[in-house]
């Protein structure tokens, strides 16, 4: 698996996340199953966005607020399952925590890159120039591209390094693994339900929703 | 105008925000507006660096009507002031009615179709059609009104009930949410055999989720942390 892949596609995802196009290739029920889909496991790639999507849901990127950058994590998450050659469930609950650690620090990243943009945007510069407006931004933009890249590059590779020394550790089967993920999963997507909100506002739609529900679960 | 938008927040910083993106917008309508003034392109583009914020879709909304301002060549001081009267409230509907209603919804859309069976592609593809059909709308919406009504677009953005749609998004959040719920909790259980106290882990979890809401997120991730690392030592002492 070439890493030429994972750069391209984590500064695709990473620049996506604030700074163009922002069409939401970049959440992780997106990036999982398209990174999966690019490496052959279309399936487990869909699934571990599925689940990562799952922590994010109540997540908002409001104004000046620093949190979590899931886009590029994903990426490195499905990388470090594939490259490892993880079963599904314990390579699942590997790449999932890897992924959630390694999304502070594409977070902080992100943070530092503002920080670089302040400067670089009124450096040495006493008034504005068709070509520097446009030169800057530009540059801004190739630098998101960068970071993301490589943000996702180190991640994949110290992913894949962990899941693949980690998962022959683990006690019991994959299922375990994976309904571990899907209880934390569940907690944190009700969770969500603050965005909307929350229980005492929503009770009788959530209830509704609740129905409809157990409805699919019986037809399906 | 409408791809640049698209790259609004390519250098966003925390001294001017999307200032930088504001001004590598209207670049092109400055530049034709003072086509053979250097010295106005130059001072209009210093003004307009200046610090500004706004969700990056309802941004269309100030550059519309910035465009138009600047093309009727109204006084800058009216500009920035039009500026900083906009830029508080494009940001807090925007945020309502996208990052707390649009996104979440069709990413709730795409979860329930992916736990309830459907290819991965399906769930992906309408997610991305869905989501982008509205994005796409609102960003050629806001432009469009901005542009038509200048200076008087705040009016019009009361009379778009953007506040109401916001709600209804909400409403529609909260079903699918809970038309999830039972998908995932169905998901847990490893073996059909002993699904009982998965089942019941899991029945627990939601309702730790849906009383406690987002300050459930850092310690269900401890938890997890916690649970596999233990299972780990457990294994090695073995």
């Amino acid at each position: 698996m070439s890493l030429w892949v994972l750069a391209l596609a984590g500064g695709i995802v990473g620049l996506d996340g604030t700074s163009f196009p922002q069409i939401m290739i970049s959440r992780p029920v997106v990036a999982g199953a398209l990174m999966g889909w690019v490496l052959g496991v279309p399936a487990e790639g869909a699934a571990l966005g599925a689940i990562f999507e799952l922590f994010h849901l109540g997540i908002l990127p409001i104004g000046a607020s620093r949190y979590p950058e899931a886009g590029t994590a994903i990426v490195a998450s499905v990388w470090a399952y594939a490259a490892s050659g993880a079963d599904p469930g314990t390579g699942f609950l590997m790449a999932i925590a890897f992924g959630l650690f390694w999304e502070r620090l594409t977070g902080a990243s992100v943070v530092l890159l503002r920080r670089w943009n302040s400067t670089i945007l009124t450096l040495g510069e006493p008034r504005a120039t068709p070509g520097s407006i446009q030169g800057r931004h530009l540059l801004a933009l190739a630098a998101d591209f960068g970071r993301s890249a490589l943000v996702s590059v180190v991640g994949g590779l110290a992913g894949a390094s962990l899941v693949a020394i980690l998962v022959p550790y683990w006690p019991s089967d994959g299922d375990v693994a994976e309904g571990m993920l899907h209880i934390a999963g569940v907690a944190v997507a009700a969770g969500a339900l603050t965005i909307f909100g929350g229980w005492r506002e929503r009770w009788r739609l959530v209830l509704a929703g609740v129905s409809a529900g157990v409805l699919l679960l019986a037809v399906t | 105008m409408f791809l640049r938008s698209l790259a609004i927040q390519g250098s966003w910083n925390y001294r001017t925000m999307i200032g930088g993106g504001f001004a590598f917008t209207l670049l092109p309508v400055l530049r034709a507006i003072h086509r053979d003034r250097p010295d106005a392109l130059h001072d209009a583009l210093d003004r307009h660096r200046q610090i500004f914020n706004s969700h990056p879709y309802l941004v269309g909304v100030a550059l519309g009507a910035v465009a138009r301002l600047e093309s009727e060549g109204v006084d800058p001081d009216v500009i920035d002031r039009f500026k900083s009267a906009v830029r508080g409230s494009l940001g807090s509907l925007g945020d309502g009615l996208v990052w707390a209603g649009w996104r979440p919804v069709c990413a709730l859309a795409a979860l329930v179709l992916l736990y309830a069976g459907t290819p991965w592609w399906v769930a992906v593809t309408t997610f991305l059609i869905a989501f982008n059909a509205g994005h796409l709308a609102l960003r050629g919406w806001g432009f469009h009104i901005g542009y038509h009504y200048g200076l008087s677009v705040a009016a019009q953005l009361r009379r778009a009930h953007v506040t109401d749609t916001s709600g209804v998004l909400s409403a529609v959040g909260a079903v699918l949410l809970g038309t999830l719920l039972p998908l995932l909790i169905a998901a847990a259980p490893p073996d059909p055999a002993a699904a009982l106290p998965w089942l019941g882990a899991a029945v627990l979890a939601c309702v730790v989720g849906l009383r406690w809401g987002n300050r459930v997120r850092t310690p269900a991730v401890l938890a997890l942390f916690g649970a596999a690392a233990l299972a780990l030592v457990a294994r090695v002492l073995a």
